[in-house]
């Protein structure tokens, strides 16, 4: 395109700003009227389309020629269609009026016959990603990635714009359909393919742990095949590296799911861990080669701890990552302390990485600001109780020195270090103090609050504390944040020290004032205050303090004013009972999440992909694996537990083998129950049914051929009375039918046919479609384990006997009545439970429901209150968990039990936690919480 | 690990391609252009290759005259994305022959389609050099079919500098794979 050369040349010509300003304007008027002509033909269409994209490149504003790009778009040729959905991808907002008129195009594109268009369509859709594209296009991409007849390169496109479609629009892409035939594809040949999936997989991972799961053992093979079996064609080779981002790909989605549960697959994953991190014990001489072997390394370092198989493996780790924290290559420092600091969160032993404290704090020193704040997270990482006190103090003796940009978060880890690791009063009061002088300017209110929260909470630390506040108000110099915490302390406590030399109430007061004039109004307001509670502290030095409120009852910030003479009418009121009452001793802060914790973790927040870790100690991480993986992680257990679950079963007895025709059908799964449970649908299903009645007093236990059995049931705990329905389904009558009902235990519970008018007798026969009816009482003796069993036993005309064993869905949750309690109360009887420790049952059940709608949430709600526990309303500052309280009575005595439910819509799972007066309590309602997740 | 976005700015803080794999508005993106060019700009050379904007990473490099820009999550593969960079620059290297500032300027549109070839969504579709410029040169003969006039050969560049982007040390690198 000349046209298009010549104008670049003219615009690069231009001497001044000015010049080239007038050039565009020129151009610009000139291809508006071009556009006007009727005649233009698709060429110059082309070309002047690219001016403009040129013009906006260069800053100018260009608002027009949108029409123009989609008559490109619209054309036959491939290089006009190609600009055109390039001018759109770079001129369109989602919002333009022009966006309906590309995806029409972009459907027809789709199916063209050539897969060159086929292909700019792909780029296209992906380039934009618009709402309407996703709800349109979504299955005509995921045609083409799963159709055999399509080309590597539609495959690697398709699967690449799903991907920018899944991120930006979740629900519009129903990923849940196809995401199942998607995972076979990481075992593709075509390396580029691979690749394009494990992206798309990495993704969808995230969101459906359940349907991805397969994704696991494709990607460990593909990365044996690759990195020990040396399976790839030569073009995939950078600088002798087989495939890096591919083997990246796949080392990360890998971090994605638990670590695999047979040992084949383990010592596999381990052999190629160990074969990456043996080949990066070279220095390898090019730059390039050196890059993709480290970025691979560091990859595997982070799987390495992900899925914590192999210590050992990790120490070495921390030995060659000591070498790389020393190299001259800045690229190579930068990433060792990265990666060093992800190892410090979660290796057992921090001694292999202590040994390079020294050189760590170096780097605090480093010339690039980049390797400062690496070294600043990674001594965050590494600190314990051990080296506290040593990081501490080099991260405040750097904090004068520290970038600016970097000082607040510095301040904040050393707050966090400090309480988190104190193990003086002194020490921590000390620090603190000299912190809030050195980086006060630096940092947020929350510091300088946090330290006054600290104190109030420990009796023990007030009267250092207030040593040290009157000690900084008299040094020559004192910071405001400092002033601020001294003033505070003083107000509470200064009473403690009035004794003390130097330290009587005037010098108290006098210190106070001689920085008071220095300050800000903020500052002064704090002060203020502490004169107020002066007056109630020291009544001797009570004229002295009006004196300093009347000076400022004049003042001309409102909020001083206004303090001032509220304080000063309180102190010279008549009567002296609302003064005291008003400057009563605060009260210890209630525990909860120090602010100083959520301000660091915002600022990693926001980033599209979960964080697999986060910088801190391993507390903090283990915490987050909790909720992330450990659904997964805790499968292996919950299948063994599964098995011994009271699971409805029906089986067959008596008759002979070859009369088994009439048999219900039911009795196959009482077969398999202990290894395929899921995998059945009737066991599903009669599963279901009992899940719903530990939430739901009335409905269908079990659905078969041949009967069906209802319950309905009334609780006054701890007694209950159970109606069992039995309906005949079967096109013949039920002869010989016998309902009985077992304890497991009968010193625990107690199970009887009721007596009393209501009772009726079973018929002798059932007709089709008839029903009978029985009622058990119930008593609860004590706390029990497991369910009564439910024998059903009938007789269809000409076949053997059968009987049915139900399990009856009566536990001990449903002998539970709610409790309001204030939010107050429920914290201090849910901490003073947790305390205890023994009597708790947590589990982190995947939730898959939560993340359609509120619906979600709603049914979680009635699950919760249908249990037998009164919501607390505004307990948990989390407004979407559920916190409540019940009281299971027995007839041994009434156990209270709490429960708090954290739904975690994003990442579909709940952690539940329930903890009760009693152990088996407890276990017993936590396991049918359980269920009634699994069946939902 | 996707790339947010990926832009080429000019010693000069002269923007020459620029592609976004997220969707923000165009007073965002130019905010963030302006910022991002002036933080890398202002490196030494001695200095690694990242820096922290907001909320990614940006992984930067160098090639003569120009700087190749890419913002990642924070916790992305910093290292792989500077290979991302360097195949890019390979690729083009070999497309336009000893590619050179010049020929993205007055070729910037074709810097784009080779783009769209290697990355898309911000991944990395295509690592393999052989495959991307296989899939070029049929988008190059096509259009040569559809159109008679072509190139920008005939123009007078005299009096220009052509500095090339990779070394001649590099490029036999490059070429001996």
């Amino acid at each position: 395109m000349k046209g298009l050369t010549v104008f670049i040349a003219d615009l690069r010509k231009c001497r001044s700003h000015e010049d080239e300003e007038k050039r565009v304007n020129k151009e610009l008027a000139n291809i508006r009227t071009k556009f006007k002509e009727p005649s233009i033909n698709g060429y110059n269409r082309k070309k002047y389309v690219c001016k403009l994209l040129y013009m906006s490149l260069l800053g100018y504003e260009v608002n027009f020629g949108h029409r123009e790009a989609v008559e490109l778009v619209d054309s036959t040729k491939y290089s006009e269609k190609q600009v055109g959905y390039l001018a759109v991808s770079l001129l369109m907002e989602d919002e333009s009026e022009y966006l309906r008129a590309v995806v029409r195009a972009l459907r027809r594109d789709m199916h063209d016959g050539s897969e060159w268009i086929v292909c700019l369509a792909l780029n296209a859709i992906s380039n934009i990603g618009s709402r309407e594209m996703a709800e349109v296009l979504t299955s005509d991409i995921v045609v083409q990635l799963l159709s055999p007849a399509a080309s590597m390169f539609i495959k690697k496109k398709a699967a690449l714009c799903l991907l920018r479609l899944v991120r930006r629009f979740p629900e519009a892409v129903k990923a849940h359909q196809w995401v199942g035939r998607i995972t076979p594809y990481l075992g593709h040949r075509d390396i580029g393919v691979t690749q394009s999936v494990a992206s798309l997989m990495t993704a969808l991972a995230q969101q459906y742990p359940e349907e991805t799961r397969k994704a696991a053992s494709f990607a460990v093979r593909r990365l044996k095949s690759l990195v020990i079996d040396n399976e790839y064609t030569l073009d995939y080779v950078y600088y002798k590296v087989p495939a890096p981002w591919l083997q990246i790909k796949l080392l990360r989605l890998l971090q994605y799911y638990p670590a695999p549960e047979s040992s084949e697959a383990r010592s596999t994953l381990l052999s190629i861990l160990r074969h990456i991190i043996d080949v990066s014990q070279d220095v390898p001489r090019e730059l390039q080669q050196m890059n993709a072997q480290y970025s691979i390394l560091f990859e595997a370092i982070n799987l390495g701890i992900h899925l914590d198989i192999d210590q050992g493996l990790m120490q070495e780790c921390a030995v060659l990552l000591g070498r790389f924290i020393t190299s001259r290559e800045t690229n190579v420092r930068y990433l060792g302390l990265e990666t060093m600091s992800h190892l410090a969160a979660y290796i057992d032993r921090l001694d292999s990485i202590k040994a390079y404290q020294g050189v760590i704090v170096q780097s605090l020193r480093d010339r690039d600001i980049s390797v400062r704040r690496r070294a600043l997270d990674l001594l965050y990482s590494m600190c314990d109780v051990e080296n506290a006190k040593a990081i501490v103090s080099e991260l405040l003796r750097h904090m004068a020195m520290a970038d600016v940009a970097l000082r607040e978060e510095m301040a904040l880890k050393v707050a966090i270090l400090t309480e988190k690791f104190a193990t003086e009063y002194g020490w921590y009061v000390d620090v603190m103090m000299r912190l809030v002088s050195l980086a006060g300017d630096h940092m947020g209110d929350e510091v300088w609050h946090r330290i006054v929260q600290v104190i109030l909470g420990n009796e023990e630390l007030q009267v250092y504390a207030c040593k040290i506040s009157l000690q900084t108000l008299k040094a020559p110099v004192c910071h405001e944040s400092a002033f601020k915490v001294s003033a505070y302390v003083l107000g509470e406590f200064g009473h403690l020290i009035a004794n003390a030399a130097d330290s009587a109430p005037i010098d108290q007061l006098k210190a106070l004032q001689s920085k008071m004039s220095s300050t800000s109004h903020s500052a002064r307001a704090v002060a203020l205050t502490t004169v107020g509670k002066f007056i109630n502290l020291f009544p001797e030095i009570k004229t002295l303090c009006l004196r300093v409120l009347d000076r400022y009852r004049g003042a001309l910030d409102a909020e001083l004013q206004q303090r001032a003479c509220e304080y000063y009418a309180l102190g010279t009121l008549e009567g002296d009972e609302l003064l005291p009452t008003v400057f009563e001793e605060m009260p210890p802060f209630p525990e909860r999440q120090s602010a100083l914790m959520s301000r660091l973790l915002k600022r990693e927040a926001n980033t599209e992909d979960q964080r697999t870790w986060v910088v801190g100690g391993r507390e903090i991480n283990r915490e987050r694996r909790g909720v992330m993986s450990g659904a997964a992680s805790n499968d292996s257990r919950e299948a063994v537990e599964a098995s011994a679950m009271p699971v409805p079963a029906a089986s067959q007895t008596g008759g002979p083998a070859g009369g088994s025709t009439a048999a219900p059908k039911a009795d196959a799964p009482a077969a398999s129950s202990a290894s395929e449970l899921p995998t059945d649908p009737s066991v599903a299903k009669s599963m279901r049914n009992y899940a719903r009645l530990l939430w739901e007093n009335d409905g269908i236990l079990f659905d078969g051929e041949e009967i069906q059995v209802g319950v309905m049931a009334q609780y006054k705990p701890p007694g209950g009375r159970i109606g069992v329905f039995l309906g005949n389904r079967a096109t013949a009558p039920l002869y010989n039918i016998s309902i009985t009902a077992r304890a497991a235990d009968g010193t625990q519970l107690d199970i009887q046919p009721a007596a009393g008018q209501e009772t009726e007798q079973i018929p002798e026969s059932l007709m089709p479609l008839a029903q009978a009816r029985v009622f058990f009482d119930v008593q609860c003796k004590h706390v029990f384990g497991a369910a009564p069993t439910l024998h059903i036993g009938y007789t269809v005309a000409g076949s053997a006997p059968t009987v049915s064993e139900l399990q009856l869905p009566v536990t001990v949750g449903h002998f539970m009545d709610p409790v309001t309690i204030s939010v107050a109360d429920f914290f201090a009887r849910w901490k003073q439970l947790g305390d205890s420790g023994i009597a708790e049952s947590q589990h982190v059940l995947p939730s898959a429901f939560l993340t359609k709608d509120a619906a979600g949430l709603e049914w979680l709600r009635s699950v919760v209150g249908g249990m037998g526990f009164a919501l607390i309303q505004g307990a948990d500052p989390e407004p979407n968990n559920i916190v409540g309280v019940g009281i299971a009575t027995t007839q041994a005595g009434r156990f209270g039990c709490l429960v708090r439910v954290e739904p975690k819509p994003a990442h579909g799972l709940t952690r539940v936690t329930l903890r009760a007066t009693n152990a088996e309590v407890a276990r017993s309602i936590g396991s049918n919480i359980k269920m009634v997740f699994e069946s939902k | 690990m996707p790339i947010k976005y990926f832009f080429l700015v000019s010693r000069q803080g002269k923007l020459r391609l620029c592609k976004w794999y997220t969707t923000l508005s165009p007073k965002q993106k130019q905010s963030t252009i302006k910022h991002v060019s002036q933080l890398v700009l202002a490196r030494k050379p001695k200095q690694c290759n990242f820096i922290e904007h907001n909320d990614c990473k940006v992984v930067y490099r160098k090639y003569a005259s120009l700087f190749f820009i890419a913002a990642i999550d924070l916790d992305d593969n910093e290292l792989v994305m500077l290979e991302i960079i360097h195949r890019y620059v390979e690729v083009l290297d070999r497309f336009f022959g000893n590619v050179c500032e010049l020929d993205l300027i007055f070729n910037f549109q074709r810097a784009y389609f080779v783009l769209d070839e290697m990355i898309m969504a911000g991944e990395m579709q295509e690592s393999s050099k052989k495959t991307v410029l296989r899939c070029l040169a049929q988008m190059d003969e096509t259009e040569a079919l559809e159109n008679a006039e072509r190139g920008w050969g005939d123009i007078n560049l005299e009096g220009v500098a052509r500095t090339a982007l990779l070394s001649v040390q590099e490029l036999r690198q490059a070429f001996s794979r």
